[in-house]
């Protein structure tokens, strides 16, 4: 039942997930949040096996920041996607393989344009203007598809993520009263209070 | 095989091949992407366009990228389309017994005699050869009636780009998880043409 | 018991001084030299072949400057046979990168991963170690052109323009009074070739002695672009600076 957003726009990114720890019909906690910042400008949400995701996205947090120092430089979002990715897939053949689904959204720190890559359990992975995970993305991908535009502005972006909460709201069994909302941008990744319609 | 959907093909003409592949991006009925790579250049005159598992594809793919440029370094001298089959082949048979859940198609042209090369090989290697064309993925069957019916031998760069768009549209709009837009490489000794060709996006 | 005396091969003598070490660095001195230069609009690379014969079969044509990476390339000063497998292992060094990351290697990666690889070599029992300085000339986002040096201790460092091998030192002495920050990639070359002119050991200089290449970048694509010199090329470059030997001259004909 866990749900995630990534949206792109002119010069951001922004990521949103629910707040939610479930364990089948019982929610165990509210305020739980599953995103992870990668770098200073590339960011991670998450959702699958909680033990297997903890585990996975702090193994790739400390390997990008340990190749971060190693390297003697930032690595681009580009970079960090396809690094956990390689990672994700190299794990997917063995008997460990993490049940972890992701988005990772972030901009390229000099240039500003921003980068949102998609990837489920199985390390398939692509760049995505847009993109859902879990249930909501056969709710909201169509909604995603008829408002999203290229250079939408902050402000906007917003708007098109309270639509397709509104849409959950609307038709999804579960309920999911609150959503981490990050943006990323050339000044770094920061925590939005987005307020939702009750 | 089945979870993303995919179609490739690759053709012969007269001193050029064309290579062929839809760009959907989607896990199971759930389209997410329109703009997937599914061909990728080893080098000047050699595609390989990879049919099957979206990840298995990319992880695929870079391997190949890196043993191809190994390759080209310590030999000094471009690999030819038959060589790079017979690299995917000992590639995938290497997981024979836990195989990528690949299809590849090669298309390319021999860096030396110009001479046109297409092959495909099943997931654990097996290559066919051919001197007409080539399919692989979910749409592979109805590419096969598409490519029955219109290849003919000896097509010049402009009749084989007319030849493969149409057996490859035709086809995926008869897959309900391929399409969404194809790409098509046409290959000739002295250039290549890429052209992107809208499908139905529904 | 070899073992007792193989696994010692490189350790401190009771002066401090890791003899093995030293002793490759000087077989270095004794090797053909490499010159490189940085510029605001590329990277010269220039290296001397020591050992020439009419007997050689000088199909590959170049032998001391390899590419090993879209935008990294090595001049190379020592034992050839070390060097090869050197640029073999910076050739998978930088493809690896390109397959984990996505993204061509930054030339200072690739640098330091090799100075630790031969670092590994000064202190692990039962090797010797490399016996080759590379210099490395490169170009990528962060740090635009860059040359490069390791040598067979582990050590490396970024230059502006240095040279390694036989005659290194006056090399360096020269680049120290003619070397500007703000040269063009012509007055390089001509430097170059001038210091090569003066160091080697005979002044006579012809396309069989000498490989040049630059590393620039494409004004229309922006790529990078590896240039090795061909021998009637160099051979151009050499007459223009007035260091072509007349024999030389004498077979080439066409003037090239």
């Amino acid at each position: 039942m866990e749900v995630l957003f990534g949206i792109t726009g002119k010069d951001f990114a922004l990521l949103a997930a629910d707040t939610n720890q479930a364990r089948s019909i019982v929610v165990l906690k509210r305020g739980e949040d599953r995103t992870v910042d990668l770098n200073r400008h590339t960011a991670l949400a998450y959702t699958g096996d909680p033990g297997d995701a903890i585990h996975f996205t702090e193994y790739i947090a400390a390997n990008v920041r340990l190749n971060e120092i190693r390297h003697g430089h930032e690595a681009s979002p580009n970079a960090v996607a396809k690094y956990t990715r390689n990672a994700l897939a190299g794990y997917l053949r063995t008997r460990q393989a993490y049940h972890i689904n992701m988005l990772i959204a972030g901009v390229d720190k000099t240039s500003g344009a921003p980068a949102l890559y998609w990837s489920d359990h199985l390390a398939n992975m692509t760049a995505l203007p847009f993109a859902a995970h879990g249930y909501a993305s056969y709710f909201c991908m169509s909604t995603m598809d008829r408002l999203w535009r290229p250079n939408l502005t902050l402000e906007e972006a917003i708007i098109v993520l309270q639509k397709c909460v509104a849409a959950l709201k609307t038709r999804f069994v579960a309920s999911l009263p609150e959503f981490k909302v990050k943006v990323i941008d050339k000044s770094g990744i920061r925590v939005i209070d987005v307020k939702f319609e009750k | 095989m089945e979870y993303n959907g995919s179609a490739v093909m690759a053709m012969k003409g007269d001193g050029c091949v064309a290579i062929a592949a839809d760009r959907r991006f989607g896990v199971q009925a759930l389209t997410l992407g329109t703009e997937f790579q599914k061909i990728f250049q080893m080098n000047k005159y050699t595609f390989v366009g990879l049919a099957g598992l979206a990840s298995d594809v990319i992880t695929l793919s870079d391997q190949l990228r890196y043993k191809v440029k190994m390759y080209e370094l310590r030999e000094e001298r471009p690999i030819s389309p038959e060589t790079f089959a017979h690299l995917a082949s000992s590639s995938l048979y290497e997981k024979r017994f836990g195989p990528w859940f690949v299809e590849p198609i090669i298309a390319g042209l021999d860096p030396k005699t110009g001479e046109p090369f297409i092959a495909s090989t099943d997931l654990i290697g097996c290559i066919n050869f051919a001197k007409d064309f080539v399919v692989s993925g979910t749409a592979n069957s109805q590419m096969y009636g598409m490519c029955e019916s219109l290849w003919e031998p000896n097509l010049g760069p402009e009749d084989l780009f007319e030849t493969i768009s149409q057996a490859m549209l035709n086809a995926i709009d008869r897959d309900c998880i391929a399409g969404w837009g194809a790409v098509v490489h046409v290959i000739t000794k002295d250039k290549i043409v890429t052209k992107h060709l809208k499908g139905r996006m529904d | 018991m070899s073992r007792r005396y193989d696994s010692r091969t490189t350790i401190f003598s009771p002066e401090g001084r890791l003899y093995q070490v030293e002793y490759a660095m000087e077989a270095i001195n004794h090797a053909g030299a490499a010159i490189g230069i940085v510029t605001p609009e590329g990277v010269v690379l220039a290296t001397e072949k020591k050992v020439t014969s009419k007997l050689l079969d000088q199909t590959n044509s170049q032998e001391k400057i390899y590419r090993v990476d879209e935008r990294v390339a090595v001049a190379v000063a020592g034992f050839t046979a070390d060097a090869n497998t050197l640029v073999t292992t910076l050739q998978s060094l930088a493809q690896q990168h390109y397959l984990d990351y996505g993204e061509n290697v930054p030339v200072e990666v690739l640098v330091s991963t090799l100075a630790s690889h031969k670092q590994a070599y000064t202190q692990y029992g039962g090797l010797r170690p490399f016996g080759v300085s590379i210099l490395y000339a490169g170009w990528d986002e962060s740090r635009g052109f860059q040359l490069y040096l390791t040598d067979p201790s582990g050590n490396y460092g970024g230059w502006q323009a240095t040279a390694i091998g036989g005659n290194a030192s006056n090399a360096k002495a020269l680049l120290k009074t003619d070397y500007r920050p703000d040269m063009t990639l012509a007055e390089a070359i001509s430097l170059v070739i001038k210091i090569v002119g003066k160091t080697a050991d005979n002044s006579a200089m012809s396309a069989d002695r000498l490989e040049f290449a630059t590393v620039t970048r494409s004004k229309r694509t922006g790529d990078v672009v590896f240039r090795a010199y061909t021998a009637p090329e160099v051979n151009a470059l050499l007459k223009k600076e007035g260091v072509l030997s007349e024999l030389a001259e004498d077979e080439d004909p066409a003037g090239l």
